[in-house]
């Protein structure tokens, strides 16, 4: 008798294919179901918010989610970036520019149905305020008389808080804060019900609820967030019926599905040199400004660059920007100063250092380093990524081309902070890094503040610890004005002298966002705010009939 | 038997002890300042991180936190995520069945396809289909495993629009009592065959040695002299005794599976195990990696005990417990 596997083989293919094919014949009823008439919005998150609680969030991921859920007394414009009315309809601010009078918008109510009220205003700022809370950007509701005493346990209550009636909240401050109204539209300062977030068992933290245009439906980690439109929503209800927020780490995937039609919107955008992609999805590209700008420092506490104007110009007038964000890393815009566009203050005609090697080897020379001679050897800090060492090597190409040779220094994350950051007391060991700098929130106050102001050094953001009087004055100044166009002169002369005078960093880049949007998106808001604060209740889906 | 399984199960326990104590060591001598990471991102009072270290503790010498550490390990709890925020036993309840019915599958097809491609192959041993499916094996063992998936994708979802391209899906059935959502199946079948491939290739060349060698046996002969089918032969003579050292693979490499889909599950957007813990790693939270590594220990061990006990019914010559003690 022979043995013939090749039948038993056969046998074993067609009990395989049935195997594979079984795990999913117990599965779904199939396809997402999406049916004709529903409004719905997909867009990509790299990966899960890191959390959904507005007392927490610091982050871009969490805000994409929770700026759709929750609303603070007031808000940002996307489009203007002035406050407007949220919950609050109106307010008043004594001439003293110490107490804001708010009064609540009628009508307004949770996801659960319950009128928001002037108490719910107290529990919510207590509840961010309080030390258990632990939230990182608390100092949003500091300038509050009495803020402080209440975190330490000094206070029961916060002295500069008064709930006046049901409807009317009146908040106090320690001095003229000219961008607090913008700090109460941050996440931390969102309006919660308390009968939810003093839930011990902190389910909240999964099943966050506020008053925004959309109410969490399910969020099933690291596959998906669904949001449904919100009734009642006292702007209105939204256009879109549900919105997925979709999480696809992989960005070569993530287009993948774009292109299959699984996604209306994508925020990274096909590479420049993948021709193909650019043809087929080119038209789908926005870009617009970001209020970021990225620079290389120059550590002003540590030689040669300490005291050494002529050195910072000579660097700056060597780079070649346009090289940098046309043909190295296109999707930037070259930078002339600080504040970046779309913030008050930015200044088109700061002239800023164009590249012009003859001038900045005659600099050098005047600095004290003739042809480069004479010159320590000079470290620039990245850190480890594609980008930060493409640019790095194309500013030391520019450098050498000038007769100014440096090394460039990669490490990780961790090790490149404590190198650039140094301490309140004493400098980092970075002589020049390249950092990237985003708004917390949209006021110029909170660029040149942390970045330029002398009572900042260390890891609150003056890394390369700069101190100019003048410069001081002028951001403190501009802190009690109320009047934006006057605070806006002020901060374009404290630019100009950190910038023309001092030459502080080497001023490489304006950041601007780039989304893909599918062409049936509609009243899609482009914002300085970033992509993921494109405010969805004002999208709608267009499609043809097909 | 009860007794070796019994010791088997005790023996996990300084497994686990050393394992714990490796991860935790690892991870503590890792730069970055976890209360820091708590906190979020840039502009955050050094306060809040001062009072977010004493909340969890990170303010301890480190021998201390390794007793605490110990200590909520023998209690069953795993530590709460540093970036989550909740238990770690509740973020592995729910990554976890994503990555398991993903091994599943895959190892479904792989078993499969191993088995029918090394059967095809010892079956034409020495001509061109058994050198076909070598080549083929080769192939599918040493293709990486990241840029097939996406080819495949391209292929089948993007071109041919056949499947999905990517997820798990949002309309799977909920498993009564275990509250688990299944994938929608045609989402699972690119990233099954994807990771099944690597194993597949692996399976056929085992079977089709194995069966080489059994073929030759005598026993084959002895129970064709006794007038047994071709078919019984191949199944219960030849295909039981070549399974040995197939059963013995399938189940090592069933449970490096539950642990090594992260590429597919990065590649295909799969809510599972992997991927939560490389993204761990990569934000340094702790207790989640520490967690899902002892959880994935525990795991491997349970496999390699089934393995072992499947011997049992495959080799009769093979006793646990009082004789073999």
């Amino acid at each position: 008798m022979r043995f013939r596997p090749l039948m038993v083989g056969r046998l074993l293919l067609g009990l395989a294919l049935a195997a594979a094919v079984a795990p999913g014949l117990a599965c779904g009823p199939g396809p997402a179901r999406v049916t004709k008439a529903e409004q719905v919005f997909r867009f990509r998150l790299r990966e899960d918010p890191p959390t959904l609680d507005p007392a927490l969030s610091t982050d871009n991921l969490s805000g994409a989610v929770l700026n759709n859920l929750f609303r603070g007394l007031v808000e940002i414009d996307p489009g203007t970036l002035l406050v407007r009315p949220a919950v609050a309809a109106s307010w008043t601010i004594s001439p003293d520019r110490l107490t804001y009078s708010f009064r609540l918008r009628d009508g307004v109510t949770f996801h659960n149905g319950r009128p928001v009220g002037a108490r719910d205003v107290e529990y919510s700022f207590m509840r961010t305020l309080r030390k258990e809370t632990n939230a990182p950007w608390r100092w949003a509701l500091d300038p509050i008389v009495g803020a402080r005493d209440f975190t330490e346990g000094r206070s029961a209550t916060i002295e500069g808080l008064k709930v006046m009636d049901d409807r009317t909240v009146v908040l106090r401050l320690k001095k003229p804060f000219a961008p607090f109204l913008g700090l109460l539209s941050l996440l931390p300062a969102s309006i919660v019900p308390r009968e939810v977030y003093e839930d011990p068992s902190k389910a909240y933290l999964r099943a966050p609820m506020g008053c925004g245009p959309f109410r969490l439906a399910r969020w099933e980690q690291s596959n998906f967030i669904e949001l449904l439109a919100f009734d009642g929503y006292y702007g209105g209800r939204p256009a879109l019926d549900r919105v997925v927020a979709r999480i696809i780490e992989n960005r070569a995937s993530a287009t993948q599905e774009y292109r299959a039609g699984g996604l209306d919107s994508l925020d990274e955008v096909p590479p420049p040199d993948d021709k193909a992609l650019q043809e087929e999805l080119g038209s789908q590209i926005l870009y617009y400004p970001y209020l970021a700008t990225g620079y290389i420092g120059f550590n002003l506490a540590l030689p040669p660059f300490k005291g050494n104007v002529k050195l910072r110009q000579a660097f700056n007038y060597a780079v070649d920007k346009k090289y940098l964000w046309e043909v190295l890393i296109p999707g930037y815009l070259p930078a002339h100063g600080i504040i970046p566009p779309g913030l008050p203050g930015y200044d088109p005609n700061l002239p800023g250092y164009p590249c012009d090697p003859a001038r900045a080897k005659q600099l050098l020379a005047e600095a004290g380093y003739p042809e480069g001679r004479g010159l320590p050897p000079i470290a620039l800090w990245v850190n480890t990524s594609e980008d930060n060492r493409r640019v790095a090597e194309a500013i030391q190409a520019d450098l050498k081309n000038i007769g100014a040779p440096i090394s460039i220094k990669e490490v990780d994350w961790s090790a490149y902070l404590k190198a650039v950051e140094g301490t309140p007391e004493a400098p980092g060991q970075a002589q020049m890094f390249r950092f990237g700098w985003f708004l917390d929130y949209p006021d110029t106050d909170a660029i040149l503040r942390p970045l330029l102001h002398s009572s900042n050094f260390g890891p609150a953001g003056n890394h390369i610890r700069y101190r100019n009087p003048r410069v001081d004055d002028l951001l403190d100044r501009a802190l009690s004005l109320t009047d934006e166009a006057q605070r806006a002169g002020l901060y374009r002369q404290a630019e100009r002298v950190a910038v023309m005078e001092d030459a502080v960093w080497i001023f490489l880049n304006y950041y601007q966002s780039s989304t893909l949007f599918k062409p049936y998106v509609k009243g899609v808001v482009p914002t300085p705010l970033g992509e993921f604060r494109i405010p969805l209740e004002r999208l709608r889906i267009e499609k043809s009939p097909s | 038997m009860a007794s070796y399984v019994l010791r088997r199960l005790l023996g996990l326990a300084p497994v686990l002890l050393a394992a714990a104590t490796l991860v935790w060591a690892l991870l503590f001598l890792l730069p970055g300042d976890p209360a820091r990471l708590i906190a979020g991102g840039q502009g955050v009072d050094s306060e809040v991180i001062d009072s977010i270290r004493a909340e969890w503790g990170l303010d301890a010498p480190a021998p201390i936190q390794y007793l605490r550490y110990l200590g909520k390990l023998l209690r069953g709890d795993l530590g709460v995520s540093y970036i989550q925020r909740r238990p770690v036993t509740a973020i592995i309840r729910d990554c976890f069945p994503a990555t398991f019915i993903l091994a599943v599958a895959a190892m479904l097809i792989a078993a499969g396809g191993g088995l029918v491609l090394g059967a095809l192959a010892a079956a034409h041993h020495g001509r061109l289909l058994d050198h076909l499916v070598l080549i083929l094996a080769l192939l599918g063992t040493s293709t990486p495993v990241f840029w097939l998936g996406l080819m495949l994708m391209l292929l089948f979802a993007s071109r041919l629009a056949w499947l999905p391209v990517l997820g798990y899906g949002m309309d799977g059935a909920i498993v009564p009592f275990l509250g688990i959502r299944l994938p929608e199946w045609d989402h699972l079948v690119l990233p099954a065959v994807t990771l099944s491939l690597v194993s597949l290739g692996a399976i056929a060349r085992l079977t089709r040695t194995s069966l080489i060698e059994t073929g030759s046996a005598e026993y084959l002969r002895t129970a064709a002299a006794k007038g047994a089918s071709a078919l019984r032969i191949f199944v219960y003579h030849a295909l039981k005794n070549a399974l040995l050292p197939v059963v013995t693979f399938v189940g090592l490499d069933f449970a490096a599976l539950l642990g090594g889909a992260v590429a597919t599950e990065y590649v295909f957007a799969w809510p599972g195990l992997g991927k939560t813990i490389v993204r761990a790693i990569a934000l340094k939270d702790l207790p989640v990696v520490e967690g899902c590594v002892l959880f994935l220990t525990v795991v491997f061990v349970l496999v390699n005990l089934a393995v072992d006990l499947a011997y049992l019914y495959l080799d009769p010559r093979i006793h646990y417990g009082r004789a073999a003690a």
